[in-house]
């Protein structure tokens, strides 16, 4: 009887769960935007200086290999798959539009967000999670040492910052990796590929995929925060606190394309 | 890449110099590499070696299939139905104004997406999702000592842990892969037709897509289906260091999953590009 009264709870127990972690993600969210913009204001201004030029070589330095390999294949990839379109109506000269159109808009931004955040969101995590877990988040407090403005500013400021640099990297790492496939392997030079990128890709699709880069580092850079200072339950709990925001920042990379490509058509 | 191996202290006693430093720099993500590769291949072979010899656990891959299926469903419906509306809008946009003829928009898409977007970017969400829990699964499981306590039972951790998980992701991959094909391209249908007006029964169009296409998507979802799962693994298994190591273990295991589906993904494009081109069309 009991048995059955168990059985006959658990999907209102599991809602109800879902409810409770979904509605304490989002207020913690909202929660860490607002002191993090508050630590912005002029008058209320701190953060640690030299936590900021480490956090910078970390996330920009030591992601710049993986986004340039990224962008290399990317744009080798783009080029071959609009060359099959090129080379049934002929039109050479479309290539580098298709390609470097694609490129700047949508798919760099897109991939070099999903590598950002597997790369410097998930280690954020997990350090965060790990000094959470470990107490030392507890600790810092104790000694009256602000955790936003001594572990968040530093990594928001460089999070921002170097996804906006490393798209504008990714960028012309695909399109030169684009050049190279296609005289390679599509026999189209690049100097044709190059003319065509300079003479129909626009300034508003570069600008388009940078500010998209901007919001993608401004979500991962929350997100990551969050999941890691909110992280509990020992080194299995800093797993699923990786997990939980490498989800939350790839939903959110979708979600903000979406919506600022619909914005600014 | 992800390459950063713990620096071994100098040997003592001697001054390094620039040229010795700049020669350590280059050759250490260089052997990195190359020895993370040969292990996942050695892993792969024993794998294989299991799958066939050991014993099919029924229990722990249904497990498996729906820890990786199930429960993956909504988050790829998010992101793949969010992509089919970022794509068909940017696509559409160009169309109108160019041509201004939207006829050919669902073909192209459905090409497009059979060929490129949806086992790739499924695959992609699969590392995230997945690779990252199942990296730090077994890496707890290493840390606290279960994995030792397994081959001490005569249970070889690689049959025990990873060919369940090889398998259900390696289905996996292929169901959720058609099953993003048909959400992407629904999200897609209904912004043409919320946003340019497009008949949805003009939007689907099957004329443009051949076995060729079928083809490619489905052995680009295998070969991901079968990398992601090996590399999760692998960065699971290899975990020293307490929990700080299972944090690392799992950043590894994302970004060397993602990357290598970004690095399959250019060698099966290129070699479906060559075959194309020897196909007589």
């Amino acid at each position: 009887m009991h048995r059955l009264a168990t059985t006959l709870q658990a999907p209102f127990h599991w809602l109800g769960q879902t409810a409770m972690s979904w509605s304490f993600n989002a207020g913690g969210l909202a929660l860490l935007t607002f002191q993090v913009l508050r630590n912005l204001l002029p008058w209320r201004w701190q953060f640690d200086g030299p936590e900021t030029w480490r956090n910078l070589y970390r996330v920009g330095v030591k992601s710049f290999p993986i986004v340039v390999v990224t962008a290399i294949l990317v744009g080798a990839i783009m080029v071959i798959q609009s060359g099959l379109y090129i080379e049934q109506y002929g039109a050479y000269g479309l290539l580098g539009w298709g390609a470097g159109y694609s490129i700047l808009r949508e798919v760099g931004p897109i991939l070099i967000g999903l590598m950002f955040s597997g790369r410097v969101g998930a280690n954020n995590t997990a350090e965060l999670g790990t000094m959470k877990v470990t107490d030392q988040v507890d600790a810092l407090r104790a000694l009256a040492i602000d955790p936003i403005g001594y572990l968040v500013m530093p990594r928001f400021i460089a999070m921002i910052l170097m996804m906006f640099l490393l798209v504008v990297i990714g960028n012309f790492t695909a399109l030169i990796g684009g050049a190279i496939t296609s005289q390679v392997l599509l026999d189209v030079n690049m100097v044709l590929f190059f003319q065509s990128v300079i003479a129909y890709v626009l300034l508003d699709d570069l600008l388009h995929g940078l500010i998209k880069a901007v919001a993608f580092g401004f979500a991962i850079a929350i997100i990551s925060c969050h999941f890691g200072l909110s992280t509990s339950g020992g080194a299995v709990g800093v797993g699923r606190a990786v997990n939980a925001s490498v989800v939350g920042s790839a939903i959110a990379i979708f979600v903000l394309d979406y919506a600022i490509t619909f914005a600014s058509l | 890449m992800s390459a950063s191996p713990d620096n071994p202290g100098r040997p003592a006693g001697r001054e390094p110099s620039n040229f010795r430093e700049f020669l350590s720099a280059l050759g250490e993500p260089i052997l990195y590499l190359t020895r993370t590769f040969k292990e996942l291949v050695e892993m792969f072979g024993l794998t294989f070696y299991y799958m066939v010899r050991g014993r099919t656990r029924w229990r722990a891959i249904f497990e498996q299939l729906h820890e990786v299926g199930n429960r993956s469903v909504i988050f790829i419906a998010v992101t793949l139905g969010f992509l089919g509306m970022i794509l068909i809008y940017q696509a559409g946009y160009q169309a109108e104004q160019i041509t201004g003829d939207l006829q050919l928009l669902g073909g192209l898409f459905l090409q497009l997406l059979l060929r490129e977007f949806a086992p790739t970017i499924t695959a992609m969400m699969i590392a995230t999702r997945v690779a990252t829990g199942m990296a730090a699964q077994i890496g707890s499981m290493v840390v606290t000592e279960q994995v030792d306590a397994l081959q001490m039972c005569a249970a070889p951790p690689v049959d025990y842990l990873v060919v369940p998980r090889f398998i259900a992701t390696t289905i996996m991959m292929i169901v959720l892969t058609i099953f993003a094909v048909l959400v992407s391209y629904s999200a897609g249908a209904l912004t043409a037709y919320f946003s340019f007006g497009l008949n949805v029964r003009t939007f689907i169009d099957l004329s443009f897509i051949g076995w060729f296409d079928l083809i490619l998507c489905l052995s680009k979802a295998l070969a991901y289906g079968m990398a992601v799962p090996i590399i999760a693994c692998h960065a699971g298994l290899n975990v020293s260091g307490g929990s700080e190591g299972v944090g690392r273990a799992t950043t590894n295991a994302v970004v060397n999953a993602s990357l290598a589906v970004v690095i399959l993904d250019f060698i099966i494009t290129s070699l479906g590009y060559v075959a194309l081109s020897l196909l007589p069309s």
